[in-house]
């Protein structure tokens, strides 16, 4: 047993012997970095060593949670989150842990994505590869961020587990014009499937295709979502999935359980795949991760769930837990059947969005929202890409797009991006009828 | 935290580098919520840590660790030596110039924070749910949270500067569901301060989250949509607020302007070589928009900003033109200036970049009544719920949340969920009158990758706009 996982049984026995009735700890040594670049060049690169233990603890009903970061004062630190257990409040909702013994899979983190170096060499091929597509006055800017963590943790109600999560994802933006623009992204858990080139060659593309853009018209329209932007709708309707924002109604999928939400061809999966950047064997209570399918051919099959919320729902975790919250890691929807191009050429006249930022909601429970598409987006007329356009803005229901997709492609990608493609997803190109496009007035 | 942060810059100051920073911070924090009255979990931790930041052959480079030993300190100084030179710039990058500081600053607590027990914060927020789930709206859902934090830093430069600081903040956030006649509609509310528990007492939680649910059971029960066209608008203190945030504050970031966000955040409307730029005129003569964070005890406050620089009020929107830009000393050497203070980081593992603390429209001469009296038709829309701009900032949508209708000069009945959805300049040209008072509310403003929310004041006056088109 290493060191480290000791350490964690440690804090947990000790916890035990102050008379808690559950506890729960997770060491994580994490060794993160990135590279941040615009105009072409490097900003700056950074490199954060964090070495933490979450610790949660229940008492009577009571849960109280900590991260320790100053090793030094672990008892401390275990003796002062008791003590706050004791004069806490209880919460007859909490279901416990989740208690047993599991297996996990056996882990296959990258050990390449540890310490990587010539960080830089990776932020320059992407550039390169954007430059190649747009020429020489394109700008680009981004991020290189790489990941790897070690993992212990151990639950006094049985789970107890070791996993290493590696990632390594580039993002970058290339602008051929001042409004013309184009985003890629390139994202994988190991070194080996990492083709920063991709990434650079997609945004060159969508940029040099984005030039002259002309402010569009209001209007509804079928549109084509590239998988980027996918990656933006796939994280909302997931992250809704969530059983704690269902009992909060910060989702559109409250009472919904069982009903269709969309059509046939529509199924939605949350897996914490090894390809994927969310890669684990765990949840944050021990639960193995596992594939659940929210939307089947349609219908809307499960919330996700930790240990407590599974309780409320009366079912089992999902191996989402989040503490409070149970969280996504990883969108997938499964790919349909019709090429990219037969997607492009089924649209009369219609857009193709390529991106999109800061997405809001009046009123979660509803689905009413707005959402801002960003670089290319560009007209469609008879399969066509046409004029390139700019200064619009979706302002639809996230249900009744769900509802309106019309047609997915087999092709698919791994997708993230900063806050707005986030959690990670498996994305295809897909086809939404009837999209409600808002523009200034 | 001084020893090893004095370990770390001597360490780095050896090496030869051009320049080189470290900032130790330990910061203390609470949280606590509650889900429709039932606590869910109460968290507390101690995080403590330090960074450092170098330039070295024009590059530069940043590393942090929470791991306090000089073993670690030199890893972590070695890294961001090699990662400085590693970014090969063809054009080096400085930092603009500034004197050394050496001093401590706080911010003062009438009850302080560390002194309020965990069981009476705890009280405050069921006291304040219980009072929501009986003021006869049917209450669907509450989230109801506070946080605390209490930050120590300590900061010291090669140049020769050296800055303590201790800074108390308490924020809390309530977000709700009502449910009537079969419909729902939403809010949430922040409240921030800088300083001790006195903050929570002014806040008048109870009464603002009641507040918050009558107006929606108005609008479920008494909303009607407004006939698109183009009308006149009286903006409340939140949506003045939350339009001087987004198409002032973020698009005079002159990291933004310089590109340094392009990928993420976004560029601006505002550059070199386009049609604005300072001096250029982008809203009537009734708009002034600061950013200030010497207002004592807002959410935004800070003395010293995270490069040692004193920080005053910056004038970015004078009398309708464009004035002053946000600046940290990188943007600063670049565009030939001088910082202004605006360099701000969440915590000692994350870089310190341009940032605003409390952007508002400074006050005018009117009363709100006097605003309103001379509207012949059109929405005073006092609150919002969605919005979002764009990235360059110029496309802006504000969706009323307390809303109603004027007719003549008065007040009517509530409007469902009126839209603005304009442009910056439209937006800032229509206004033609600001009120006296000025009320501030709190926010978390996002940026950087990865994101770092800091706390801001938005909010300002009443302002009157004309003919604007809303839906």
């Amino acid at each position: 047993m290493s060191e480290a996982l000791v350490k964690t049984e440690e804090i947990v026995k000790k916890a035990k012997a102050l008379g808690a009735d559950e506890v729960l700890a997770k060491t994580t040594f994490g060794k993160y970095r990135q590279v941040r670049f615009s105009n072409n060049q490097v900003d700056i690169t950074v490199a954060w060593n964090d070495y933490v233990t979450d610790m949660a603890l229940a008492w009577k009903k009571r849960v109280v949670a900590t991260q320790i970061h100053n090793f030094e004062d672990v008892d401390g630190a275990i003796k002062r989150l008791m003590d706050l257990a004791k004069i806490s409040q209880e919460n007859p909702t909490f279901g416990g842990f989740v208690k047993g013994k599991f297996k996990y899979a056996k882990s296959k983190a990258d050990e390449k994505l540890r310490e990587l170096r010539n960080l830089t060499d990776y932020v320059l091929e992407a550039i390169n590869a954007a430059e190649k597509e747009a020429g020489s006055k394109v700008e680009s800017g981004g991020i290189l961020f790489t990941k790897f963590e070690d993992v212990y943790l151990v639950s006094s109600e049985g789970p107890v587990g070791v996993d290493n999560r590696s990632a390594i994802e580039l993002s970058i933006r290339a602008f051929s014009e001042r409004e013309a623009s184009g985003h890629g992204v390139e994202c994988s858990s190991t070194l080996k499937n990492f083709k920063p080139e991709r990434a650079g060659r997609k945004a060159g593309e969508v940029a040099r295709l984005a030039k002259g853009p002309k402010v569009g018209e209001e209007g509804v329209y079928d549109v084509i979502f590239d998988p980027l932007i996918m990656g933006s709708l796939l994280a909302t309707w997931a992250s809704m999935a969530s059983a704690f924002y269902v009992m909060v109604k910060m989702s559109a999928f409250v009472d919904k359980l069982g009903q269709k939400v969309a059509p046939e061809i529509v199924t939605l999966k949350d897996n914490a795949a090894q390809y994927s950047l969310a890669n684990r064997v765990f949840d944050d209570e021990g639960a193995p991760v596992r594939e659940n399918v929210i939307i089947d051919h349609g219908i809307l099959r499960t919330y996700l769930h930790n240990n407590s919320t599974a309780k409320l729902f009366k079912t089992e975790t999902t191996g989402n837990a989040g503490l409070v919250v149970p969280t996504p890691w990883n969108v997938e929807l499964e790919p349909g059947d019709a090429e990219v191009e037969e997607i492009f050429k089924e649209v009369k006249r219609g857009l193709y969005l390529t991106n999109t930022w800061y997405t809001r909601f009046q009123n979660y429970a509803k689905g009413d929202f707005s959402t801002i598409p960003r670089d290319g987006i560009f007209v469609i007329e008879k399969g066509e890409m046409k004029q390139s356009l700019k200064d619009i803005r979706i302002s639809d229901n996230i249900l009744s797009m769900l509802n309106n997709i019309a047609l997915i492609s087999k092709e698919r990608q791994h997708v993230h991006w900063w806050g707005e493609a986030d959690p990670p997803s498996l994305a295809p190109y897909v086809l939404i009828k009837n999209v409600r496009i808002t523009k200034s007035r | 935290m001084e020893d090893l942060a004095d370990y770390v810059l001597k360490y780095a100051m050896d090496k030869g580098v051009e320049y080189v920073e470290v900032r130790a911070q330990q910061q203390v924090q609470e949280t606590l919520m509650l889900r429709s009255g039932i606590l869910e979990a109460y968290m507390w931790s101690v995080d403590s840590g330090f960074c450092t930041r170098v330039i070295a052959e024009g590059g530069v480079g940043f590393a942090s660790t929470n791991k306090w030993t000089r073993d670690e300190a030199r890893e972590i100084v070695d890294l961001a030596i090699r990662y400085a030179k590693a970014a090969e710039r063809s054009e080096k990058l400085v930092f603009e110039k500034e004197k050394s500081v050496e001093t401590k600053w706080t911010v003062e607590q009438k009850k302080k924070l560390e002194d309020v027990s965990p069981e009476e914060k705890i009280a405050k927020l069921a006291e304040a749910n219980k009072a929501l789930a009986s003021c006869g709206v049917n209450i669907a859902a509450t989230m109801l949270s506070c946080t605390v934090n209490l930050i120590s830093k300590h900061y010291v430069n090669s140049e020769g500067s050296k800055i303590s600081s201790f800074i108390p903040r308490i924020g809390a956030y309530s977000f709700i569901t009502v449910a009537e006649e079969g419909k729902t509609e939403q809010a949430y509310q922040q409240f921030g301060y800088c300083g001790g528990w006195e903050a929570f007492k002014e806040w008048s939680v109870e009464e603002r989250i009641i507040h918050d649910a009558k107006v929606l059971k108005e609008v479920i029960t008494r909303g009607k949509a407004i006939k698109p066209g183009t009308m006149d608008l009286v903006c409340g203190p939140s949506v003045t607020g939350i339009a001087a945030h987004e198409s002032c504050g973020h698009p005079m970031e002159a990291d933004r302007i310089l590109g340094r966000e392009m990928s993420q955040a976004g560029r601006s409307f505002i550059y070199k070589g386009g049609p604005y730029w300072i001096g250029t005129r982008i809203g009537s003569e009734a708009v002034t928009i600061v950013d200030d964070p010497t207002i004592e005890h807002s959410y935004g406050y800070y003395a010293y900003d995270d490069e040692g620089v004193k920080t005053r009020r910056r004038y970015l929107y004078k009398e309708g033109v464009i004035n002053e830009f946000l600046h940290n000393r990188e943007s600063a050497a670049k565009l030939g200036t001088r910082s202004n203070g605006s360099s701000r980081s969440i915590n000692y593992d994350r870089e310190a970049i341009v940032r605003m603390a409390n952007t508002f429209v400074l006050p005018g001469d009117y009363t709100e009544d006097e605003l309103i009296e001379d509207v012949k038709y059109g929405v005073l829309m006092k609150s919002f719920t969605e919005w979002n701009i764009d990235d360059k900032r110029f496309n802006q949508r504000y969706v009323g949340r307390e809303a109603y209708l004027i007719e003549n000069g008065e007040v009517k009945h509530p409007l469902a969920r009126p839209v603005i959805e304009t442009t910056t300049e439209k937006f800032w040209t229509a206004v033609d009158a600001v009120s006296k008072n000025v009320e501030f509310e709190a926010a978390t403003c996002g940026k950087g990758d990865p994101a770092q929310g800091v706390p801001v004041f938005t909010g300002g006056p009443f302002i009157r706009l004309r003919r604007i088109y809303i839906k």
